[in-house]
């Protein structure tokens, strides 16, 4: 990065809010290093805006905003709200207006960021920064604080999980557990692959979200466990879950939890179902504290 | 005596054979005469297209509908460069059993046709602030002429390279790249010309086309696709001078000649701001149109816009298809596109004259495009889905298939929804003005085959996806194709019927197949990933 883009880049980001927010004069106690021009640019509209004046508030308070480990705006929800309106205009092109990804060009859906225990404030302000090597996404030049705000704003909307402590028995739930779902989902060392893994479950869906998928589990399948029944040239039916499909072969694991793959043109038929092959719980078989406590069971810690 | 006479003549006979033939093969490269001559020596592939026109529809014959259970993969060569998230989207061009590569990253290389193994390789050394270049750092392919490569740079360059050893002839800065600008396409090479055009769209930036001087180097003229203040065009925009400076239109895929009317023919990009439209009223020329320029001059002769005011980056950078056709009884010289908005168009090339405009993909924004050209809009996106921002195609170029009289394209079914915003004035920094919501559980892709005559649809191929790959047709009645989940597949260029499938391991993305003769084989190449792989049969008649 040359000297003179990160001083334009800087009066432009943050010296110019003040200018529109505050005395100029405040400008020097910023104690920035680098000697900038104010006199030369004009004063744009996204200048006088809220957010510009808000970003100038924020970084005001903040003692320091260069190359720290720790995120010096964390806590403070006018930095998401700012890092919203940037992701907006520089990041959600690519990783989708929802910041869920788009798979077509490989970015990656960033409400799931904080879901990987690798990840952290410090982890995603690097990536912003120098970008993923042998990708499309770039390196940014953007102000250290800029960065923060976008990295606030990812923590914002990432998955949260469920935030209560839910009221149930976990070792009945554990029970519960091992007797309805742990022939297809897997808890720790313990049970099947054909659903998804629920170790960390309660740290990325809500309460409701889960309640949900157990009620009605058809109701919205994600990609990678979506059914599909085949039938084979000798007529033998596979039931499986569709793990990868192209235009000439199809991907699954089957019920039994092998992985199948087959040419489409060794197939009778490929029949995408719509209705998942989890079985639906209702109250009657599950009841609502049985729920909470598979619930409570899979909350407790590892 | 006798016999001295005509041992010397044969002498003479073979001195100038082997002058000939060292002069046609092992030196000198190309002329402007061999790039006219497109394929009719189909030994070489020596333009992106293969010819000027832009058919990408080959002579040969020696692989077949019959005989095509028997390709097979002959080599691989691996780039070690990689763009995820996009693809290896060149065109290799093939001289003398020599293949003259790029890749990604600006890498560059010299192959052997014969076993896919390198004579030189080249990697630009390229700054750590790229802009444009940093999120799409592809490359289509170089240009040839006689013992020169050309090949633009993520940095906005053009560069020329001895072609026997890969090292720098000259290089020139076609604009500043820290504003936004970048370079992708493969230069067209004309009669002592380099034509190039410039990425960054997406920037504060203006597009322009170039003329350079392939020995010196020297731009010979420029052609700026958004207007200056008062020029022809500029009543189209607003009269602030700031919005025309940065106005976009960049010029990023590489166009078509028809040396009979001197013209080139290029496709122009998006305005900019993408989807912000409040400070730029107007149709906003000559973006998301066709340019007809002079190749001697540069000079504008005609326009034609496909998609006027455009809100939703559908960039008209597509290679103009020019082909003589019949229509409506008498014999017209046009030029087709496939347009990201979604519409087949027939144009005549002389003039520029609308002659048809129809939808190929299911969804669009117009209900028509009306006598006049001019699109009837009847989805500003208000009602629902319209393409996203990738478009119902895009660059990667289409076939056209003489005879059968077939436009075949990769098209997109997608579904976008819109939201633009005021963006904020930052030179230097993408400046789309808004985002985009798109629906992915509802998209998917086709190969498409349209009658030129009246734009419907003849037979269809779907993929799962939304896919990017390009298409190239051979006389023997093959269409070669690549989709996003990586397949290399032939169809019968009748029926549509798949013919013959290649998983190749990553998608393709951007590229299209080229085709050649070597040592009495037929060659087919794609590259994908980070992979190029040429098939031939394994056991020809």
């Amino acid at each position: 990065m040359s000297t003179y883009k990160a001083s334009f880049t800087y009066f432009r980001y943050i010296l110019a809010p003040f200018s529109v927010c505050y005395d100029p004069s405040s400008v020097h106690t910023m104690g920035l290093k680098r000697k900038v021009e104010i006199s030369s640019y004009r004063l744009h509209s996204y200048l006088a805006s809220k957010n510009f004046c808000l970003m100038a508030a924020i970084l005001f308070f903040s003692q320091s905003v260069t190359g720290q480990e720790l995120n010096p705006l964390d806590g403070d929800p006018r930095a998401a709200r700012v890092g919203g309106s940037i992701f907006s205009a520089q990041c959600a092109t690519c990783h989708g207006a929802d910041a869920k990804g788009i798979d077509s060009i490989d970015a990656p859906d960033l409400t799931l960021l904080y879901t990987n225990s690798g990840t952290s404030d410090e982890s995603v302000f690097s990536t912003i920064r120098n970008g993923v090597s042998g990708s499309i996404m770039p390196a940014h030049t953007f102000p250290d604080a800029e960065i923060w705000m976008l990295v606030s704003y990812l923590r914002s909307i990432g998955l949260s999980g469920i935030s209560t402590v839910v009221d149930g028995n976990p070792e009945t739930g554990e029970l519960l557990f091992l007797q309805n779902c742990s022939t297809c989902h897997r808890r720790g060392d313990q049970g099947g692959a054909l659903g998804p893994n629920l170790s960390r479950i309660t740290q990325v869906r809500s309460l409701e979200a889960l309640i949900n998928s157990v009620r009605s589990p058809s109701a919205a399948i994600a990609r990678g466990y979506k059914p599909v029944l085949v039938t084979t040239e000798d007529n033998e039916q596979v039931q499986g879950v569709i793990k990868r499909e192209d235009a000439f072969s199809i991907q699954i694991m089957d019920t039994d939890q092998y992985l199948r793959g087959f040419s489409k043109s060794s197939l009778r038929e490929i029949a995408y179902e719509q209705q998942s092959w989890m079985p639906v719980f209702s109250e009657t078989e599950l009841t609502n504290q049985e729920l909470n406590n598979i619930i409570s069971f899979l909350q407790s810690s590892l | 005596m006798k016999n001295k006479i005509k041992h010397s003549n044969l002498l003479v006979c073979s001195c100038l054979l082997f002058t000939f033939a060292a002069f046609g093969q092992s030196g000198n490269g190309p002329s402007y005469e061999d790039l006219l001559n497109g394929f009719t020596d189909p030994s070489r592939w020596l333009t992106y297209s293969g010819d000027y026109s832009g058919k990408r529809h080959s002579p040969l014959k020696q692989i077949t509908p019959d005989n095509i259970d028997e390709l097979r993969s002959i080599w691989t060569f691996q780039s070690g460069t990689t763009t995820r998230g996009r693809g290896w989207e060149g065109t290799p061009l093939l001289d003398d059993g020599v293949l003259y590569v790029t890749g990604s990253n600006n890498y560059a290389w010299a192959l052997d046709a014969r076993t896919g193994r390198s004579f030189w390789e080249y990697r630009r050394n390229l700054p750590d602030d790229l802009t444009y270049g940093a999120s799409a750092p592809v490359n289509r392919g170089f240009g040839m002429l006689g013992n020169q490569l050309f090949m633009v740079t993520l940095d906005a360059h053009l560069m020329s390279f001895d072609r026997r050893t890969g090292e720098v002839l000259w290089e020139r800065e076609l604009a500043d790249y820290q504003i936004g600008y970048s370079a992708t396409l493969a230069p067209l090479i004309l009669d002592n010309k380099v034509i190039v055009g410039i990425s960054g769209g997406e920037y504060q930036t203006r597009g322009f086309i170039d003329a350079f001087d392939p020995v010196s180097g020297e731009r010979i003229w420029r052609f700026n696709t958004i207007p200056g203040p008062g020029e022809p065009g500029s009543e189209t925009w607003p009269e602030d001078p700031q919005v025309l400076a940065q106005g976009g239109g960049g010029t990023w895929m590489n166009g078509s000649f028809d040396p009979d009317l001197n013209l080139i023919y290029w496709g122009v990009g998006n305005p900019n701001p993408d989807y912000y439209d409040e400070n730029r009223p107007g149709d906003n020329l000559y973006t998301d149109s066709i340019v007809a320029l002079d190749a001697d001059s540069g000079e504008l002769r005609w326009h034609y816009q496909f998609t006027p005011h455009d809100v939703n980056d559908w960039d008209s950078n597509h290679m103009p298809v020019l082909a003589n056709i019949e229509w409506q009884g008498e014999s017209r010289r046009v030029v087709m596109v496939g347009n990201r908005n979604g519409f087949f168009y027939v144009l005549d090339r002389v003039t520029g004259e609308f002659l048809l405009g129809e939808p190929f993909t299911a969804t669009t924004w117009a209900r028509e495009i009306g006598d006049d050209g001019r699109p009837i809009v009847v989805n500003d996106g208000s009602l629902g889905c319209l393409p996203d921002p990738w478009g119902s195609t895009n660059f990667y170029p289409p076939t056209f298939f003489p005879g059968l009289d077939l436009f075949i394209l990769t098209a997109r079914e997608t579904c976008a929804t819109y939201v633009p915003e005021e963006p904020a004035d930052t030179r230097g920094q993408s400046n789309f003005g808004g985002t985009v919501f798109i629906d992915t559980e509802v998209g998917y892709g086709a190969l498409r085959a349209l009658d030129v005559h009246t734009g419907q649809l003849e037979w269809e191929f779907r993929y799962p996806s939304p896919t990017f790959g390009g298409v190239m047709s051979t006389a023997s009645g093959l269409v070669f194709a690549g989709d996003h989940e990586g397949n290399f597949m032939a169809f019968d260029a009748e029926s549509g019927e798949n013919l013959w499938h290649y998983q190749t391991g990553s998608r393709i993305w951007g590229a299209a197949a080229i085709t050649y003769m070597l040592d009495g084989l037929q060659y087919v190449m794609i590259p994908s990933g980070t992979t190029l792989t040429a098939f031939a049969l394994r056991n020809p008649d």
